[in-house]
């Protein structure tokens, strides 16, 4: 490592060389010379404890160190469902190049108690370090083993006090005491430099979030369920600051129609749930769906049925997001692979709801939601805020007129003209109706607005290539972290990465298809990925494109896939 | 403006000699006496319905309106209110609507205290599915809910029965109710003269309470609430007016703050990022 990082200082350095030239043909050098070697600074922390014991808190800090650093991380965040007590872990991969999924063994361990040390001593690699924590104060002791820790990799104690002042601001005082006993208690064992920029760490919550104030949100609401809840928490901050209102309701059923009563008056709406609070929400998904307003949902997902595995992760409700609702009306899934695409997709999401009036869903899941990604620079999109609400009122206003595009002009109550919304079949003006022309009329209109839907999110990277190779894995959601991870490690495999589910890029997907089908003698592999034990994706490629896919590596431990984890499978394959 | 400014052209499905026309009758007389008084604007003003015959108001009345869901009345109102304040939001929903699918609703809202109003058509049955048992209804071995009792617990700052046999009355309080500040509620007496022709009755017992009393006392508000049971098998004196009126903060006011709905706002992304950095 400590060669590496001298060749990477003399990398950094060739850029201010005095001939480009000579600098540039260095680079190509070092390129060649670290691919051979593979020699990449990684390292995996483990920080375990009971819950309430800070393991969280003191996981976020040293992500936050190492991000100031410039590293790169990643964050990834287990635990069990109850208050304090139990076993609560973070695993933190840090590297000097992008890394967007954590590793199964780590190189340290920092114990709060006896348990973590029984449980994960298993996976400790050779050479590797725990640093045990036990016996220390609560959250003083946390102090101290984040002090041995960045003393053990020789880094200075100002980026550490940095961070305790961001987050903890004149409290930090008190933190200093334990982080300078802990760094004197031990001597320096290897010696990290910055590395260059210091990066942005994001969970996909954060991205979620920052994706509807970017968006214009008037108004959340919710009612708390993990993996969704700290949307509520994180904006709820932020009222005042951000002029929006956050609200929690008496349940789902509340918070759903909540927001379509209020997206009927013209306010930008969203609602955050899981699994079940999204059973509920179905009922006026088909009501947004009907009397056509706009709504965006963000569904994280957890593991298998009813209650589940709270606390962890799966992407079993795929086809449940696909298909919830009487009748037949026009939505939007879309499943972001990380925090920043959380960002752009949620803007994508309000101003296509916003534009085509129709119910749009954030697709995630727990693993997306609460671990934390690091990146060069956060930006958002530069899609459209407008609202799609007239500012000239028209003569003869009609509610439900009837368009090539099947949107209707929209106004909202107060501007002037009567508005209406009706859950009831109705006709153009917006007033109840059992006429079959009527009903054949409106159905057509609603369903050339998911035509419509479909020529604009093909505009919007609806699928995603990474890498090169004959071979195809295909997936969704946040398994792309993982993958994206051991892409390098596998030969001649490239990856899709499917963003939009509904309405599907069938064209996209078949082209990918198509290029990595056996031809002549050569063998080719498509598998699919994904955190679900039936391989749901594979199902709806089939419906859409009628090629089904045999070859699965499908996770349903409740885990989220690592990248040693898909090598391993894909090797067996 | 005049009654006839809140018609609609649609068909009226209601029966014949249905109470639900009294009610309409009642609402646009109470609307239009407002709107006449400069109290409230018609073009700030939406209604929402349930689902069942109280709903079909949606297409009768010329107005702002969202039919929504069988029990889903009273979020979707509230949804509307804290998305515009400045609208005068109407709630209609039936007894089944109200009391059954959407109690919760109810329960919560009345603590809430939106400023808003809920209407409910109590006909004590389920007439369009053709004559099931609401919560309200006496037949059977259930004890009927008392919807008058159970807003005074719940915390509803304004608590009316009216009568749909009396249109100017019932006027007065959807009058009275649109113009108090916080959540108000009328439970309207509407026979359903198929399925459950409760008129003779009603003709026989109800009684009005006297408007000029102390209606901020609770405890008389819940002793004049349960003078009837909402059962027929004796004579039961029925009080109709307001049972209870007191003003305390609405929900709108109590929120961190009051101008989200401005829908202003200045995000400066690199400001917004930088604790994440």
């Amino acid at each position: 490592m400590d060669g590496y990082l001298k060749i990477r200082g003399i990398e950094q350095k060739s850029s201010h060389g005095t001939s480009v030239l000579v600098g540039g043909l260095f680079y190509f050098q070092i390129i060649i010379f670290c691919d051979i070697l593979e020699d990449i600074m990684e390292k995996t922390i483990l920080i375990g404890g009971k819950a309430g014991q800070g393991t969280a808190v003191t996981s976020h800090l040293i992500a936050k160190i190492f991000c100031h650093l410039g590293y790169y991380v990643f964050n990834y965040r287990d635990y069990p469902s109850l208050i304090t007590g139990g076993h609560n872990f973070n695993v933190i991969s840090i590297s000097d190049k992008p890394i967007s999924s954590h590793k199964d063994k780590f190189d340290i361990i920092l114990a709060l108690d006896q348990k973590t040390i029984d449980l994960h001593k298993k996976n400790l690699n050779k050479g590797g370090i725990i640093f045990d924590g036990k016996g220390l104060k609560p959250i003083f002791g946390n102090n101290v083993l984040i002090g041995k820790l960045f003393k053990y990799f020789g880094v200075d104690k100002s980026p550490i006090f940095k961070a305790f002042e961001e987050e903890f601001k004149e409290k930090a005082e008190m933190a200093k005491t334990a982080i300078e006993e802990g760094y004197n208690s031990i001597e320096i064992k290897e010696k990290l430099v910055k590395n260059g920029k210091e990066k942005y760490l994001l969970s996909g919550n954060e991205g979620l979030s920052l994706g509807a104030i970017a968006a214009g949100m008037d108004i959340y609401i919710a009612y708390p369920m993990t993996p969704a809840t700290s949307i509520l928490s994180f904006l709820a901050k932020r009222q005042l600051e951000q002029n929006i209102l956050v609200l929690q309701l008496e349940n789902e059923i509340a918070v759903v129609d909540a927001a379509i009563g209020a997206s009927f008056v013209g306010a930008k709406t969203m609602v955050g749930t899981s699994g079940g609070g999204f059973a509920l929400m179905t009922e006026s998904l088909s009501l947004a769906g009907m009397v056509e307003l706009p709504l965006v949902i963000f569904l994280g997902q957890r593991t298998a049925p009813s209650t589940g595995v709270a606390t962890y992760t799966g992407q079993g409700d795929l086809k449940f997001a696909l298909n919830p609702g009487q009748g037949e009306f026009p939505r939007v899934v879309v499943a972001p692979g990380d925090a920043k695409e959380a960002i752009i997709r949620t803007q994508e999401s309000f101003y296509l709801s916003s534009k085509y009036l129709a119910p749009i869903i954030i697709l995630g899941d727990k693993h997306l939601s609460e671990s934390s990604y690091s990146f060069d620079n956060i930006a958002k999109s530069s899609i459209s805020n407008s609202r799609f609400i007239l500012d000239k009122i028209p003569l003869n206003y009609k509610s439900y007129q009837i368009t090539k595009t099947g949107v209707s002009p929209r106004l909202v109550p107060g501007q002037g003209p009567v508005v209406r919304a009706n859950s009831y079949e109705h006709t153009d003006f917006g007033n109840t109706t059992e006429n079959a022309e009527w009903i054949i009329k409106m159905n057509d209109k609603r369903q050339r607005k998911q035509e419509s839907i479909a020529k604009e999110t093909k505009k919007l990277n609806p699928v995603s290539i990474y890498g090169k190779g004959r071979n195809l894995i295909i997936g969704w959601g946040s398994t792309k972290g993982a993958i994206i991870d051991a892409l390098p490690k596998l030969k001649n495999f490239r990856f899709l990465q499917i963003s939009y589910l509904m309405p599907f890029p069938k064209e996209e997907v078949l082209k990918e298809i198509k290029k990595s089908l056996p031809a002549g003698r050569q063998a080719k592999k498509i598998i699919l990925v994904e955190n679900n034990s039936t391989g749901l994706l594979g199902d709806v490629i089939a419906e859409q494109t009628g090629f089904i896919i045999k070859n699965k590596i499908l996770r349903y431990d409740a885990r989220p896939f690592t990248a040693e984890y898909l090598i391993n499978e894909i090797h067996g394959k | 403006m005049e009654n006839k400014d809140l018609n609609t052209k649609e068909e009226n499905t209601w029966c014949p000699g249905c109470p639900d026309f009294s009610i309409l009758e009642s609402t646009k007389r109470a609307l239009v006496e407002l709107v006449n008084e400069n109290k409230i604007e018609i073009k700030n003003t939406a209604i929402v319905t349930g689902i069942g015959c109280h709903a079909k108001i949606f297409d009768y009345l010329e107005l702002n309106s969202f039919s929504g869901l069988h029990g889903r009345v009273l979020p979707i109102a509230l949804g509307m209110k804290i998305g515009n304040p400045k609208l005068t939001v109407i709630g209609f929903g039936g007894d089944g609507d109200t009391y059954s699918e959407g109690m919760e609703h109810f329960i919560h809202n009345c603590r809430y205290n939106s400023d808003m109003t809920m209407i409910v058509n109590n006909n004590q049955v389920f007439a369009l599915t053709v004559g099931q048992p609401t919560p309200t209804s006496e037949k059977g071995p259930l004890k009927p809910l008392n919807p008058i009792a159970l807003a005074l617990t719940a915390g509803a700052s304004f608590v009316a029965r009216g009568s749909a046999l009396d249109i100017e009355h019932l006027k007065n309080l959807i009058k009275e109710a649109i113009l108090h500040k916080g959540f108000s509620f009328i439970d309207i007496l509407q026979p359903c003269i198929v399925f459950h022709n409760t008129v003779p009755y009603f003709q026989k017992n109800i009684y009005k309470l006297d408007p000029i009393r102390d209606l901020t006392n609770s405890k008389e508000a819940m002793e004049r609430a349960e003078e009837w049971d909402y059962c027929f098998d004796r004579d039961q004196k029925i009080p109709i007016g307001i049972f209870y009126k007191k003003e305390r903060p609405v929900f709108e006011e109590q929120l961190p703050h009051n101008t989200w709905y401005t829908q202003k706002r200045k995000t400066d992304w690199q400001d917004l990022t930088k604790d994440f950095h």
